[in-house]
């Protein structure tokens, strides 16, 4: 088989946007649901994440998948109303495809196909950058330039999705010589031999994310590897899509609260009328939010200040309807909510991380007040 | 040996944000308190994230400087919500208390809030007058004395309208009735970076060019002889600094006036030492080394000044009526009596509205506007709002100038009376008085 009949092939996998949702789906209710608790407290479902992959999960915003960016968004709401984590795994997999299909280079693009079917699997450690090239925190990786291509050093904390034979995107500063900074490199970080990763302190949720705390000591980056350099103006490109796919996680969490209060409305319905943030209150909300999303999923690379805003606003929105509505959730089933096993408590949990995950609410906030503050001359 | 004299440090893990301090050790790794930070040793890991004291730094405890730390104020609770704070958010205010002393009333202002009056930005730097000077009430005050919840600088970003609520940079706000007065914005076109060119359209923007322009006389070019940009250039003129008036258009004011008023009002420029350079577009405004901006034209001119003032007009800015689905047409698209917006309990008034897709950018309407929004809230539907063109005064105090009615782009100016510093003309379309202008003092002239 030649090479164009491949390229042919993979672009017609999963062409069908309706099937791939009901076969995404399918794997979220049969696999997903069941083994939820256990992902929480720390299994890394590999497994089903492979089974998503092969369903269509991972590729349809891709280019080469056709561009649907609201076909991915739902598909990974259909993984987080099973699975906080998973939904959140599916968006590091997501991201880490979209870097690598927009870097365009022939090295990454030809890993793409693996990656986008859940053969391969990659996250992203953007938390740090993204927050620093937004003014709040300091770069934590620091490149410097060598016969060939980079040695990167520094530790970053906290990246998810990735175990040694896995990669991850990432971002290092390059100083000039006298320490002041020149530009920034993204790369794409194989997690080698060369690369270790420490276990990071126990979270109160989400702990089958396989978040490991990550040390390169001049760990050597190659033209292969290379996302962008400079970073910077592939960072403003892609900004708006990286945070847009997050939008996934949080209906996925809202829509499986309405879920649950919908599953005591027949036994506890009579005491229930008493509380606030019902489902009619819910699922107004939870449609204005996803129309807002699919229309911005249209142009997820456009680079207005208008539509980034649009982005920042429904991601902010989204987290905090999923606080509202996981809450809700919880007081809708009572004390059976409250059980260890019980989704209520989960998805409460799933909230709060949707609320401070990169951007985190408070982030997202500074930064829709920096774009609208004018700039005057100094 | 440790110094046990100076006083214990405290430091930060760059990674995850830990604080080692000196005086408490960290007892669980073996590091007794008291323990130097120099003393630790180096295979001692952060007991939260693993790194090594190498990506520990000394924390330097800073004053932190949060602007916006101004907690809202004021009763609790939902109820009419006005976006805005220049004169048509505290027109509508103060316009809902003259009716109602109780019902509850939250502002959102991007800016400080404080209570000014725009007008005057236009005539204040040749008076000499300072920002506390233009300050006629400030905020705390106005919401103290009003009994309004106000939350300053803080924006809007979302608005939905099926469930009432405005999402803001400081968290989500339920409303009753919802009142835009977001006013409109520069229109800045790209040759005009923001960073380096000036515009007057709040006070907080004047005040950065007041402290500037305070310190001696200096060069200013100001792009756009409209009405802003001619009353400005009188203002600075006759504050002793060097003005230079540049515009598209030959003569200034010329999509507003004829030309022999333009001539005139050039005349009057001239003797102010108001340069003027017509049928000029700036093509580049860029940074000198020694932070003057040179002003490049499409013409080949090039323009070395101090500061660049941007009069290019004003433009409503359309991502929140978008964002909520509010009709807009040039402006936030309201009915002509009552002002309300396409959405249910959604007002607006001032520089943000716009009547049959033309904006309404004038004082003079915003009280009718909202008395009648406060009424139409409250209840009464017999007090309405009736839409008329105000007549348009210039602050200009060399040449005052002031048109009744809307000119027509076709129609023949005809002069009533003229003498050399007196001018009135009117225009005539089918055999009817379209627009009535007089330019210079009638006083003058007699």
């Amino acid at each position: 088989m030649n090479n164009t009949a491949t390229a042919i092939s993979d672009s017609m996998l999963w062409s069908d946007s309706n099937q791939l949702i009901t076969d995404v789906s399918r794997v979220s209710k049969d696999e997903l649901s069941k083994a939820a608790n256990r992902i929480d407290q720390g299994y890394y479902p590999l497994d089903i994440m492979g089974n998503l992959g092969q369903a269509g999960a991972f590729a349809a915003h891709l280019d080469m998948y056709g561009g649907r960016f609201a076909t991915s968004i739902h598909a990974m709401q259909e993984i987080a109303s099973s699975c906080g984590s998973t939904g959140f795994l599916s968006w590091c997999q997501d991201v880490c495809g979209l870097y690598m299909e927009q870097s365009g280079n022939p090295a990454l693009l030809a890993r793409l196909p693996d990656h986008a079917q859940g053969k391969t699997f990659g996250g992203t450690a953007l938390s740090n950058p993204m927050k620093s090239l937004a003014g709040i925190e300091s770069m934590l990786l620091t490149a410097k330039q060598v016969p060939g291509g980079y040695h990167v050093s520094g530790t970053l904390p906290w990246v998810s999705h990735i175990q040694h034979g896995q990669y991850c995107g990432a971002i290092a500063a390059v100083n000039k010589a006298d320490g002041t900074r020149s530009h920034e490199i993204m790369f794409l970080l194989d997690i080698d031999d060369s690369v270790s990763l420490r276990t990071c302190p126990e979270f109160s949720g989400m702990e089958g994310t396989s978040t490991w705390s990550v040390n390169l000591d001049n760990y050597f980056v190659g033209d292969d590897n290379i996302i962008a350099d400079p970073a910077a103006p592939f960072i403003s490109k892609i900004k708006g899509a990286f945070i847009l796919l997050q939008a996934g996680m949080a209906t996925g969490v809202i829509k499986r609260s309405i879920d649950e209060i919908n599953a005591v409305e027949t036994t506890l319905g009579h005491v229930n009328q008493f509380l606030q943030n019902g489902t009619d209150e819910l699922e107004s909300e939870l449609s204005e939010l996803s129309e807002k999303v699919v229309k911005l999923a249209e142009t997820p690379y456009e680079g207005s200040k208008d539509f980034l805003l649009d982005v920042l606003d429904a991601r902010c929105y989204g987290a905090e309807l999923a606080l509202k509505a996981s809450q809700s959730a919880l007081m809708h089933q009572g004390a059976k909510g409250y059980l260890m096993t019980a989704a209520p408590q989960r998805l409460i949990r799933e909230a709060h991380f949707v609320a401070i995950v990169t951007p985190a609410m408070k982030h997202l906030r500074w930064e829709m007040n920096r774009l609208m503050s004018e700039d005057m001359p100094k | 040996m440790s110094n046990t004299e100076s006083p214990w440090r405290q430091f930060i893990c760059r990674v995850c944000g830990l604080i080692y301090d000196e005086e408490l050790g960290d007892p669980d790794s073996g590091l007794a308190p008291g323990t130097r930070f120099e003393d630790i040793p180096d295979d001692w890991e952060c007991p939260l994230c693993g790194v090594t004291k190498t990506d520990f730094e000394l924390l330097v405890k800073q004053q932190i400087t949060i602007n916006n730390v101004q907690q809202p104020t004021g009763p609790q609770g939902e109820g009419i919500v006005v976006v805005g704070a220049g004169m048509a958010g505290w027109s509508a205010v103060k316009a809902i208390r003259a009716l109602d002393s109780d019902i509850p009333i939250t502002m959102i202002s991007a800016c400080t809030a404080n209570v000014y009056h725009k007008p005057e930005l236009s005539i204040a730097i040749s008076r000499g007058l300072a920002t506390k000077d233009l300050i006629r009430e400030t905020a705390a005050d106005a919401a103290g004395r009003l009994g309004i919840r106000l939350y300053s600088e803080t924006f809007v970003v979302g608005i939905s309208t099926s469930t009432h609520q405005i999402r803001t940079t400081r968290g989500t706000i339920k409303y009753t009735q919802l009142i835009l007065a977001q006013g409109a914005r520069p229109a800045l076109p790209s040759a005009l970076p923001a960073e380096l060119c000036w515009r007057i359209n709040d006070l907080a923007g004047w005040s950065g060019l007041r402290e500037k322009l305070s310190e001696k006389p200096q060069k200013i070019a100001i792009v756009g002889a409209g009405m802003i940009g001619c009353e400005l250039a009188e203002d600075f003129a006759q504050a002793g600094h060097q003005v230079t008036l540049m515009d598209i258009q030959a003569h200034p004011l010329s999509a507003l006036l004829p030309e022999a008023a333009s001539l005139l009002l050039r005349k009057k420029q001239q003797c102010l030492g108001i340069d003027y350079l017509g049928n000029t577009l700036v093509s580049a405004v860029t940074e000198t080394g020694d932070g003057k901006k040179l002003i490049r034209t499409r013409e080949g001119h090039e323009i070395e000044v101090d500061h660049v003032i941007a009069a290019t007009g004003l433009v409503t800015d359309r991502r929140l009526p978008d964002n909520a689905g509010i009709v807009f047409e040039n402006g936030i698209k309201v009915d002509k009596a009552t002002l309300r917006t396409s959405a249910p309990d959604v007002y607006a008034l001032g520089d943000c509205v716009s009547f049959e897709g033309v904006p309404c950018r004038f004082i003079e309407p915003i009280l009718r506007q909202a008395n009648a929004i406060a009424h139409d809230i409250l209840g009464n539907r017999e007090v309405t709002y009736e839409h008329r063109t105000p007549p348009i005064r210039l602050k200009i105090k060399s040449l005052p100038i002031e048109l009744t009615g809307l000119p027509a782009d076709q129609g023949d100016w005809k002069v009533i009376e003229e003498n050399q510093d007196y001018l009135h003309m009117e225009q005539v379309v089918d055999g009817l008085v379209q627009s009535t202008l007089r330019v210079g003092s009638i006083r003058k002239a007699a």
